[in-house]
């Protein structure tokens, strides 16, 4: 397998991303004004035995979502290259498909590293700096992190004919992953959803890769009164989530862009 | 001006609106998710202080998120006038017997009208989950949303044909959405955003999407304490509603032609 290739595909899927400047703009004020804005109002709000400042707490998982929503765009981009038969000319380049896939899901994945890292700085400013090797750790789950996000996206762009099926699943896996973890609440609140008849979703909320990542990074950035503990469940669980999608996405691009 | 003519223009802009059929499906999904899991889970987590504002929150917040659905929906016809100036159906809009005013007019209030036909069943739903105790309230908080639909298909389309570009488009959207929605009463009260930061609230109490809000709160009754009168809620609409669709009807007729879209 050709380092080179990979990283040539790597650069292509950069040089789009930069395409999606004013897209970007508009996410990053979106991600700002929820932190700025509907984060210090519900601080007023939050009951402080239950989450005692919202947002020190909502800072986190900011970062996460911010990086969930740039590490999907790749998926976006896949879909329309397959509606558009643009997939010809990538299989006609000199690599092979594996090497095509993988560049593919690990540059979705550092996309979303890139976008992360103003949030992840904002964080640091708003809370405080972590020790090198809690930087290090935390650098390290967001990345599993995104790959796995990058590998969930594409997995469902190479299996949908048209983008507004795309968009669709799209919706569905983004409300539900968000919505169903401790990204805008803590898991203790999440477990009123039991008592609703929805306990499914509580146990879903507590596997979520996205409650691992921003609790983990919660651990090290809050003040160490906090709940929030890391534990080496957490970087399992977000590893084997990375690995399992990972995989499935350089599976599905090599296959089924061929039978394409 | 003839009627018939913006009864064509308005059906167009109707049929145009079921293309979007998957995301307007994913804007249901949206609105469910953020009622049963974000709505439900927030609720436990500032049920005090909902209390303390004499409200309870769950309510409060599903009326928010009908509001705001019905904002974006209303906001999609800029999506299509860009749509119509990169595949050239402008030029062929042009040669129709329709004058510029008609056509404008009828964009207008086809963008408003689909979106309303998009969130009525919502809205069904969200009476459903709340009742009405004062039907008379009802129906003028009723009419006042048409308004508030109606402004912001004009407000969409005043930006639109101003930039001409969908990039300046996509960002400047962007940014209103993120801005408008959180700086009003959709997701919380006043009360809050004034101990938050006294210039959120006073933002807020001149964003359209506050009356909107507070006014379809007060129709369905479920808070006895507004912060303004209706009366004054109905009139900051209807200031709105003609603003905007003056201006947007202005713009369009004046930028209609030429070219120059990016």
């Amino acid at each position: 397998m050709a380092i080179k290739s990979i990283v040539q595909v790597i650069e292509y899927d950069f040089r789009n991303f930069f395409r999606y400047r004013w897209f970007i703009i508009g996410l990053i004020a979106m991600n700002l004004a929820d932190l700025f804005i509907s984060a210090v109002v519900f601080s007023q709000m939050a009951n402080a035995e239950l989450v005692k400042n919202y947002f020190q707490f909502f800072a986190p998982g900011l970062a996460v979502v911010g990086l969930f929503a740039s590490a999907f765009m790749i998926g976006r981009e896949i879909n329309m290259e397959v509606r558009r038969e643009i997939h010809h000319y990538l299989l006609s380049l000199p690599m092979t498909r594996t090497e095509l896939a993988i560049g593919r899901v690990l540059a979705g994945g550092l996309r979303g590293m890139l976008y992360m890292t103003p949030l992840l700085l904002t964080n640091f400013i708003v809370l405080h700096f972590p020790t090198l090797p809690q930087l290090l750790l935390i650098l390290l789950t967001l990345l599993l992190l995104a790959i796995g996000i990058s590998g969930v996206s594409i997995s469902i762009a190479v299996s949908t004919t048209s983008f507004e099926k795309f968009v669709t699943a799209r919706g569905v896996v983004y409300y539900l992953l968000f919505f169903c973890s401790s990204v805008f609440y803590p898991l203790s609140v999440i477990s009123v959803l039991a008592t609703k008849g929805l306990g499914v979703l509580v146990t879903f909320a507590q596997v979520n890769p996205l409650t691992n990542g921003s609790d983990l990074i919660r651990s090290f950035l809050l003040d160490s009164s906090s709940e929030y503990v890391s534990l080496p469940l957490m970087l399992l669980n977000v590893a084997v989530f990375s690995a399992i999608f990972a995989s499935l996405a350089v599976f599905a691009y090599s296959k089924i862009l061929q039978r394409h | 001006m003839g009627l018939r003519q913006l009864l064509l223009v308005i059906e167009r802009d109707l049929r145009m609106f079921i293309q979007y059929k998957f995301l307007l499906i994913m804007r249901g999904i949206w609105f469910v998710s953020q009622v049963a899991l974000f709505g439900l889970v927030v609720n436990q987590m500032v049920a005090n202080a909902a209390a303390v504002a004499g409200i309870d929150y769950f309510e409060y917040y599903v009326v928010g998120v009908t509001i705001i659905t019905l904002y974006s929906t209303a906001m999609f016809i800029g999506y299509d006038i860009f749509e119509e100036a990169e595949h050239g159906v402008f030029e062929y809009l042009l040669t129709l017997p329709v004058s510029r005013r008609e056509l404008v007019l009828g964009r207008s209030i086809g963008g408003g009208l689909r979106s309303f036909i998009y969130v009525g069943p919502l809205m069904m739903v969200v009476l459903l989950l709340l009742g009405v105790s004062n039907p008379l309230h009802f129906l003028i908080a009723f009419a006042a949303m048409f308004l508030f639909a109606f402004g912001v298909s004009g407000m969409s389309i005043t930006l639109a044909v101003a930039m001409k570009s969908g990039d300046k488009y996509d960002i400047v959207i962007g940014v209103l959405d993120a801005l408008i929605v959180r700086l009003s009463t959709t997701m919380y009260p006043t009360l809050y955003m004034q101990r938050a930061a006294p210039a959120y609230a006073m933002i807020a109490n001149f964003n359209p999407l506050t009356y909107a809000s507070d006014l379809f709160r007060w129709g369905t009754g479920i808070e006895g304490t507004l912060q303004f009168a209706p009366a004054v809620g109905i009139l900051a609409l209807f200031i709105f509603f003609l603003a905007f669709t003056f201006v947007g009807v202005v713009f369009y007729e004046r930028r209609l032609e030429g070219g120059s879209w990016q």
